[in-house]
């Protein structure tokens, strides 16, 4: 029972949570010389980077370089991309595709048998590395498969719950074993979240399930600095009606995109690179003929791949048809596939640097749950596969030195925020009759999709702001009368739906706060870009039980900031 | 529309089942049943889910007899469905009072304990990916392999397994021998062992081709039928044995 009191102590030199790529790669760094565990909701294998298609990107050809990535990438983020982190992103980009072709990665292959590459939306140079339209698969598999090979240490199906501190620094974190519903204390060195992205705080959107923000969230509650939290890309060409992933990859492979009048309209968004344009304008592009009533059924295009021919859709985009048949009932080979845009990614996330170190001393942030910021304003398809491999390895140095010498952390801390976390959740489960969660969920979809979306203004964004405010209200009174302590997915979902709710909340206030458009936040009232006020980074810190609010600068480096064109 | 669901609050075997009324909407698929029933019904009923997208591999399981995937399943086509395999008890066996005209029958997947209602214990399926090694010995230098495309077509299909368990669940020789190390972690032995790049291919067949290994195959290929990734493990247990 959760009330029972349990030994229920665990210690290690650093705590990992989340076993995506990025999370694995920080172990993989590790394990060799430090006591690494990693916990993680799900098995590794069903983290969220396996869902990744199109590929990653790396300079890897001589005619390219890592300058001609690094500035493709900060125009891509608006200029708001930090470029130090980019700098080093773009130079690392190789070293970390080698290595993990040489774990054993199927890439795919040019007829001399090099690893191939194909354009991406926003390069100057077709530098996507992919293998097939499975590249997050292949990373994944490849990297578990080395993070067995080290040993590394998992406690797999535990929901971390909270974040623990002492005035300095961080001290471990309570977590939920799923199997048995029991509340444990980690006490360690450092702790590092992993945790991937929040789309889940959206209705429509291409992450998984899991992806709830969890990391993000603790961190916040923990008194650590969310930044740029209102930069949320959504994905030009998501399926209809599932939301499910239907990659860059299909127009870097040449795949138009037409509306009800049959024409291919990217002409009038973005005339030279036409598909091609990043994501952020696709996905305008998009959304403004749907609005302007050339949508098919006014919701959705038409990513027409027909002119590919099979042989090419067969052996470049199987995992596309393979989607469009089992969950629109379409073959692209026959059909133009139903699109529209959807959440994808998270731009923001829990502020801190290139070397991952957040704020509070001994935690640290990696991949989609951080902002160091390397996506700025809007990411570059290819980028996100590259962010986890190549932080996760200098995370890990990091960490490395950071608990080198440290001593043991005060174990009572731990004990006392494991048994503060048993009485919340014991509250939750004792409460007879309330709001479902599931019904504030979808509510909490509903609203973003509509009024936090691809295009904003102040009035939708104050409203949401309120109904979210009255949505958290109603949280606190949720019941879940006939639920069960072993494996009871439902209390993991409301936790969840706690975490989505506290970003929703960032993300609106942000996207108000700025009161300009770049990169993937549009203001329909402010659609300008507006470097003398916000070329900057927000910040979002709580401070006792309010958010308090600011802007810091943005590092600004050999790229010159200019106007954004395609 | 009705679900009969299999229950097992203690874990080990399935106790009863519970019917529900899921409102069945166009395109709905079983993944989409459960959470309508955990959602609004009964909150106990546990259940693996991930991606949604048929790449995680968390939520195989049995419905209507026929292991599936329950996120690419839709509720619709289940009727339709003639699964062609060889059967074996958990496949025939059918609970008292089901309609199979009416009422779409939810079960875990068999041939691994059971944990909690559609919960089952991966652990003697995840164990196999460590006791045969299914990894490569990082290759050295600063170059990536040359690796051509027919080398690289040779293990693609392999490469695409996404460690769904669907094979294992629907093997009979699973159901029979605890033991059999089942065909995901014998072919992907056997992506190794083709793989062009590997410098000592022979260690992995030599791992498969223990006692718990390949001799256990009887090329039935229910795995072959049940793969929804095309991978056809039947086919590299085959190769396997002809070496």
């Amino acid at each position: 029972m959760i009330l029972e009191v349990l030994k229920t102590n665990h210690s290690h030199d650093v705590l990992v949570v989340g076993a995506g790529l990025s999370g694995l790669r920080v172990a993989i760094e590790l394990t060799d010389q430090y006591d690494v565990a990693v916990l993680t909701k799900v098995h590794p294998l069903r983290s969220h980077s396996v869902a990744a298609q199109g590929g990653i990107n790396a300079s890897l050809n001589p005619e390219d370089s890592w300058e001609s990535h690094a500035f493709d990438t900060v125009k891509g983020s608006d200029y708001l991309a930090d470029q130090d982190v980019v700098e080093v992103m773009t130079k690392e980009a190789s070293r970390a595709v080698i290595e993990n072709e040489q774990w054993g990665t199927a890439f795919s292959r040019t007829e001399d048998g090099r690893i191939a590459q194909r354009p991406f939306g926003g390069a100057a140079y077709p530098r996507t590395c992919y293998a097939a339209d499975k590249t997050g698969h292949n990373l994944l598999h490849t990297t578990f498969e080395q993070a067995l090979r080290k040993g590394v240490n998992f406690y797999q199906e535990w929901f971390v719950t909270s974040l623990v501190k002492s005035e300095k620094r961080v001290c471990g974190v309570t977590a939920f074993e799923i199997a048995s519903g029991e509340i444990h204390g980690f006490t360690a060195k450092a702790v590092v979240l992993a945790t991937g992205g929040f789309g889940r705080v959206y209705g429509h959107s291409t992450n998984a399930l899991i992806n709830t923000g969890d990391g993000a969230a603790m961190a916040l509650r923990a008194g650590v600095p969310l930044k740029d939290m209102e930069f949320v890309q959504f994905h030009p060409t998501t399926l209809v009606p599932s939301s499910i992933l239907i990659t860059e990859g299909a127009r870097g492979e040449g795949g138009y995109l037409v509306n009800k009048e049959y024409k291919r309209f990217m002409d009038a968004y973005a005339s030279k690179d036409m598909e091609l344009a990043p994501r952020d304008i696709v996905a305008r592009a998009i959304q403004t003929e749907i609005n302007e009533g050339r949508g098919f059924d006014d919701y959705y295009v038409h990513l027409d791949l027909r002119h590919l021919g099979k042989t090419k859709i067969l052996e470049r985009l199987p995992g596309i048809r393979e989607i469009s048949m089992f969950f629109a009932d379409v073959d692209p080979i026959e059909e133009p596939i139903p699109v529209r845009p959807g959440q994808h990614y998270s731009m923001g996330g829990i502020h801190c640097d290139k070397d991952g170190v957040t704020p509070l001393s001994g935690l640290f942030a990696v991949g989609e749950t951080a902002c160091m910021s390397v996506h700025g304003a809007n990411r570059l398809g290819g980028n996100s596969l590259l962010e986890t491999l190549v932080f996760g390895r200098l995370v890990g140095q990091k960490v490395g030195v950071h608990v080198s010498g440290l001593g043991d952390v005060d174990e009572c801390i731990v004990d006392d925020a494991a048994f503060a976390m048993r009485v919340k959740i014991q509250s939750i489960l004792l409460r007879e009759s309330g709001e479902s969660h599931a019904e504030i969920k979808e509510e909490l979809g509903r609203i973003m999709d509509n009024e936090v979306g691809v295009f904003r203004d102040q009035t939708t964004l104050e409203s949401a702001l309120k109904a979210i405010r009255f949505l958290k209200e109603r949280y606190e009174n949720i019941a879940l009368p006939r639920c069960d302590t072993k494996f009871n997915y439902s209390l993991i979902r409301a936790l969840e739906l706690e975490n989505l709710l506290c970003l929703a909340e960032v993300i609106t206030m942000t996207a108000l706060m700025r009161r300009e458009s770049r990169g993937a936040h549009w203001r329909l009232d402010y659609g300008t870009r507006d470097d003398e006020n916000f070329l900057k980074h927000s910040l979002v810190t709580l401070v006792d039980d309010y958010l308090k609010t600011e802007y810091i600068d943005v590092d600004l480096g050999q790229f010159e900031v200019m106007e954004r064109k395609y | 529309m009705l679900f009969r669901v299999a229950r097992s609050h203690k874990g080990k075997e399935i106790t009863h089942y519970d019917l529900y009324k899921v409102d069945a909407r166009k395109g709905m698929t079983v993944l989409d049943a459960l959470f309508q029933i955990q959602d609004y019904m009964d909150e106990s009923l546990a259940f693996r889910y991930s991606c949604r997208g048929a790449v995680c591999g968390s939520c195989a399981m049995l419905a209507d007899k026929v292991p599936i995937l329950a996120c690419r399943t839709q509720v619709s086509s289940l009727k339709e469905v003639s699964s062609k395999l060889k059967p074996f008890t958990a496949l025939t066996d059918t609970p008292l009072g089901w309609n199979a005209e009416t009422e779409i029958l939810l079960e875990p997947l068999p041939n691994l304990p059971i944990l909690k209602d559609l919960v089952i214990d991966m652990t003697r399926f995840y164990d196999a990916l460590e006791s045969l090694k299914l990894w490569a010995e990082p290759a050295k230098g600063e170059e990536s392999r040359i690796q051509s495309p027919a080398e690289r077509k040779k293990i693609e299909r392999y490469v695409d397994c996404i460690m769904c368990a669907l094979c294992f669940g629907s093997c009979p020789v699973n159901a029979e021998k605890e033991e059999y190390l089942g065909p995901a972690a014998l072919t992907k032995a056997w992506r190794f062992y083709e793989d062009s790049r590997v410098q000592d291919p022979k260690t992995y067949l030599e791992s498969a081709n223990v006692p718990a290994g390949s001799p256990l195959c009887d090329l039935i290929y229910n795995c072959v039928k049940v793969c929804p990734k095309g991978v056809a493990p039947g086919g590299a247990i085959r190769k396997m044995k002809e070496l």
